[in-house]
């Protein structure tokens, strides 16, 4: 019975006008890259134009993942390697 | 022993030779104390990203250590002393990076 119902609510969302694609983290795949303080380009893909961090609502990675990439951010900062307060990419 | 990462940031008005003594002075302070540098890396003059002690540039040092907790404790308040390092950093880390890091290597 419950997988009944879980079918139908499917169907139903897959006939919907808004498309419902499901996001996947992007951390989490096995070849997927891995978070690291050092690396600011991937980092300052997960902050706004005013340098917060981006909520995993919004991009879709994962709670484990999310965690390191809040720390690897906030270690970038501490290093002085990205801005606290803006998007400003050093190359 | 535990595997660290170092990131050494030292203030730009140093001469490449006392750049040099300093870092050689945290290496033996390492030493002396059994614990091994592994892995060394020069990330040069960089620009920060904020001012630091109205700095906007510095020296950066990247380095791969093992060494135990109490060392480490030890040495970061040797390091609190000195004058020309602005900022440090210990990264307990369960596996050393192989070398180049991703920041050297876009620099590239």
């Amino acid at each position: 019975m419950k997988k009944n119902k879980y079918r139908a609510r499917k169907e139903e969302k897959s006939n919907s006008p808004f498309e419902n694609k499901k996001k996947f983290c992007p951390f989490s795949k096995p070849g997927s890259p891995k978070i690291d303080y050092k690396d600011t380009r991937l980092l300052s893909r997960y902050i706004t134009e005013k340098g917060k961090i981006v909520p995993s609502r919004i991009t879709g990675v994962s709670r484990k993942k999310q965690k390191e990439l809040a720390k690897a951010i906030k270690r970038a900062r501490f290093l002085s390697l990205m801005s606290y307060t803006g998007k400003i990419h050093l190359s | 022993m535990n595997k660290f990462e170092v990131v050494l940031i030292l203030s730009p008005d140093l001469a490449t030779t006392s750049l040099n003594t300093e870092i050689n002075n945290f290496k033996t302070k390492l030493t002396d104390q059994n614990a091994k540098v592994v892995n060394e890396e020069d990330w040069g003059l960089r620009d920060l990203s904020y001012s630091i002690n109205k700095f906007k540039k510095a020296f950066y040092r990247y380095l791969q250590v093992e060494a135990s907790g109490q060392i480490v404790k030890q040495i970061s308040k040797e390091l609190n002393q000195s004058e020309n390092l602005i900022r440090y950093i210990f990264i307990k880390v369960s596996e050393h990076q192989e070398l180049p890091t991703k920041l050297v290597y876009e620099k590239k």
